[in-house]
C-alpha cells in the first residue's frame, strides 16, 4: 500500500462552544415614549452618527428619549470589561428600553 | 456587518440584528455621511428595534474523540481545507494515535479546559491543543510549550478576542529557559525564518488554534485588511544574555530566572535596523532610537487614546550589538531609559496621529494630562514643537537578544497595544520529562 492510499481516521480539530443561545429581548411596538441608550467605542465618527440617528429617530418618534454614549464611556479600551459589566445595572437605573451599540475597528 | 454577525454567534446572540453603515465613514464627506446614515442606517435601526429577529440555532458539534472522517492524506487535506479547519497548507492527519502521543508529554487531564476562547467561545482543552499541534507538524515533545501558549492566549490581559481586527497584527511568540535548547529551537542566525521545526511549527500551531478554537476565519471574524502569515517563534540567545548578566524577556514579564516560559505579544509590523555601527552606545543608540521611533506611527493611539499606556515597542538586538553596548556599560534598564528619552516626537505630530489622521476624539495632549489619562511628561509646556515620548514610561520598552551572533543588526516591532498586550506563562513539564525527551531522540 502506498503512503497516499493509507486510510487515516481523523478527529475534529475544533472544540465545543461553551455558550448557550440567548433569547433576543422583545422588540418595541413603537419608540415613542421609550428610552434608547447609545453605546460607542469612541472610533470612526460615532459622535456624528449618533447625532444623526437621534435627529432622524426624533422626526419619526417625537417623544423618544436618548441616553447619550457620554453617560457610559468607551465600550472598547482599557476600561471595557468594567464598563460592560456595569451596563445591566446602569441601564436598569436609567430606565433604558432599547440599545443602539455602534462599533468599528 | 459580517464580523458583527459571526461574532454575535459565539456570544450566544446568533440573531443579533445589525444595522448597516454603508462604506467606511473615514472616507466620507459630511454630506455623504448624512446621506448614508439617514438614507440607510436609520431604517435598519428602526427595523431592528421594532421587528422581532428570527430565532437562531447552533449546529450540533462532534464530541472530541469522534472520528469525523476516514480517508487518505489527500482526502483529509481537501476536507480540512474545505471546512476551513486548515490554513490550506497540508496538515498532518490528527489521528487518535498521534494525539495520544502528544498527551504523553503532559500530566494534564485531556479534558481540562485551558481557556474559553473568544469570539467563538470554544473550550480550548488539552485534547484540542494536542490535535492542533499534530496538524501543525509539531513533535509530541513540544506539548508543554503548546499548553503554556494556550494558557497565555486565554489571559484576559492579552485580549485574544481582538485578533480579528482590521490592522491584522500577528503574534510573536518568544521562548525562554532550558527547554528552548532541549527542543532545539533556533536562537541564532535566521531565527525568524521558517526552517527549524520547533520555531516554525509552533508558530503555525498558534494560528491554527486562532482558526479552529478561537474561531478567526477570513471573510468572517478575521477582518485583517491585509494580514500576513504566522510568525516563526523567537528563541532568545540565553548564552549571551547570561554572559552579559542581562535578564531575559520572560524575566522582564515576571517569570523567575532560569524558568521555562513563553511570552506572547501582537505586532502589526517590524522594521530591520541594519548595520548599527560603532563601538559605543553614543554611536549606536541614536540610530536604534531613530528606527524604533519611525516604526511607531498610528500605534500611538495605544499610548494615549483607546487604551492609555499599553504600547510596548520591542527591540531585538543581535548578540554582537548587545555585547558591544554591554562592553560600553549599558544594561537593559539604562537602554530602556535611553529609548524613553530619545524616541520622541513633536507634540503636534503626536496629536495629529490621534485626531486628524486616525479620527480618535482626542485633539490635545494637555487635555489628556489634565484628565489624568496621560502622565505629566506629555504636557511639559505648551509649545507644539516640544518633544514628547511615545510610551508612558521607560519600562514599556521591551528588549530581546537573538539572531545572527555576528551581524550588527537589530529589529524593532510595532506593538498593537491592548489588542495583544504582552503576557508570559511558565511552561509546566510532565514527570520524567528528561527521560521522555531522551526516548524521542
Amino acid at each position: 500500500m502506498s503512503m497516499n492510499s493509507e486510510i487515516h481516521n481523523v478527529v475534529w480539530p475544533r472544540a465545543a462552544r461553551q455558550i448557550e443561545e440567548a433569547e433576543a429581548a422583545p422588540r418595541l411596538d413603537t419608540l415613542d415614549g421609550k428610552t434608547v441608550c447609545q453605546l460607542w467605542d469612541f472610533l470612526f465618527r460615532g459622535d456624528e452618527v449618533f447625532e444623526l440617528l437621534e435627529s432622524g429617530l426624533k422626526e419619526r418618534y417625537p417623544t423618544v428619549k436618548f441616553v447619550s454614549w457620554k453617560e457610559f464611556g468607551s465600550t472598547h479600551g482599557s476600561d471595557e470589561r468594567e464598563i460592560l459589566a456595569n451596563l445591566p445595572e446602569k441601564m436598569k437605573s436609567l430606565g433604558v428600553d432599547a440599545v443602539i451599540s455602534g462599533m468599528g475597528c | 456587518m459580517g464580523q458583527a454577525s459571526t461574532t454575535s454567534i459565539g456570544l450566544g446572540l446568533g440573531n443579533l440584528p445589525v444595522a448597516l453603515v454603508p462604506g467606511h465613514v473615514g472616507t466620507q464627506s459630511r454630506q455623504e455621511l448624512v446621506d448614508n446614515i439617514l438614507g440607510t442606517t436609520l431604517d435598519h435601526v428602526v427595523q431592528n428595534l421594532t421587528i422581532p429577529p428570527t430565532a437562531a440555532t447552533l449546529a450540533e458539534d462532534p464530541a472530541p474523540r469522534d472520528v469525523v472522517f476516514s480517508g487518505t492524506i489527500d482526502e483529509i487535506n481537501r476536507l480540512f481545507t474545505e471546512n476551513q479547519w486548515s490554513d490550506s497548507l497540508p496538515v498532518v492527519p490528527p489521528t487518535m494515535e498521534r494525539v495520544e502521543a502528544f498527551l504523553e508529554f503532559t500530566d494534564r487531564d485531556p479534558n481540562e479546559v485551558l481557556a474559553i476562547l473568544l469570539p467563538d467561545s470554544r473550550a480550548a482543552t488539552v485534547w484540542s491543543v494536542a490535535v492542533n499541534g499534530v496538524m501543525a507538524g509539531c513533535r509530541p515533545e513540544y506539548m508543554p510549550v503548546l499548553v503554556a501558549l494556550i494558557e497565555a492566549m486565554g489571559d484576559p490581559d492579552y485580549g485574544v478576542e481582538h485578533s480579528g481586527n482590521t490592522p491584522g497584527g500577528e503574534t510573536l511568540i518568544t521562548i525562554n529557559g532550558p527547554i528552548a535548547k532541549q527542543l532545539r529551537f533556533n536562537d541564532e542566525q535566521g531565527v525568524l525564518r521558517d526552517g527549524f521545526q520547533p520555531n516554525t511549527t509552533v508558530g503555525r500551531f498558534w494560528r491554527l488554534v486562532l482558526r479552529n478554537l478561537a474561531g478567526f476565519l477570513l471573510h468572517q471574524n478575521d477582518k485583517c485588511t491585509f494580514g500576513n502569515t504566522w510568525r516563526v517563534v523567537l528563541a532568545e540567545n540565553e548564552a549571551v544574555l547570561d554572559k552579559l548578566g542581562w535578564t531575559t524577556m520572560a524575566e522582564d514579564l515576571g517569570v523567575s530566572k532560569g524558568g521555562n516560559a513563553i511570552s506572547i505579544a501582537r505586532y502589526t509590523g517590524s522594521g530591520l535596523i541594519a548595520s548599527a555601527s560603532g563601538n559605543t552606545g553614543d554611536k549606536i543608540l541614536p540610530y536604534l532610537a531613530d528606527g524604533v521611533l519611525k516604526q511607531n506611527t498610528w500605534h500611538l493611539v495605544f499610548t494615549i487614546g483607546t487604551s492609555p499606556g499599553t504600547l510596548r515597542p520591542l527591540i531585538v538586538l543581535s548578540p554582537i550589538v548587545a555585547e558591544t553596548l554591554a562592553k560600553d556599560g549599558w544594561d537593559k534598564e539604562r537602554l530602556r531609559q535611553y529609548f524613553f528619552d530619545h524616541c520622541r516626537m513633536p507634540a503636534y505630530e503626536f496629536e495629529r496621529y490621534l485626531g486628524e489622521w486616525t479620527e480618535h476624539p482626542i485633539r490635545n495632549l494637555q487635555d489628556q494630562v489634565n484628565l489624568q489619562r496621560a502622565p505629566e511628561v506629555f504636557a511639559e509646556g505648551t509649545d507644539p514643537n516640544r518633544l514628547v515620548p511615545i510610551v508612558f514610561k521607560a519600562d514599556d520598552f521591551m528588549i530581546g537578544v537573538s539572531g545572527d551572533p555576528l551581524r550588527n543588526h537589530a529589529i524593532t516591532f510595532a506593538h498593537n497595544g491592548i489588542l495583544g498586550y504582552p503576557v508570559a506563562r511558565e511552561i509546566g513539564l510532565p514527570e520524567n520529562w528528561e527521560a521522555k525527551l531522551r526516548a524521542t531522540r
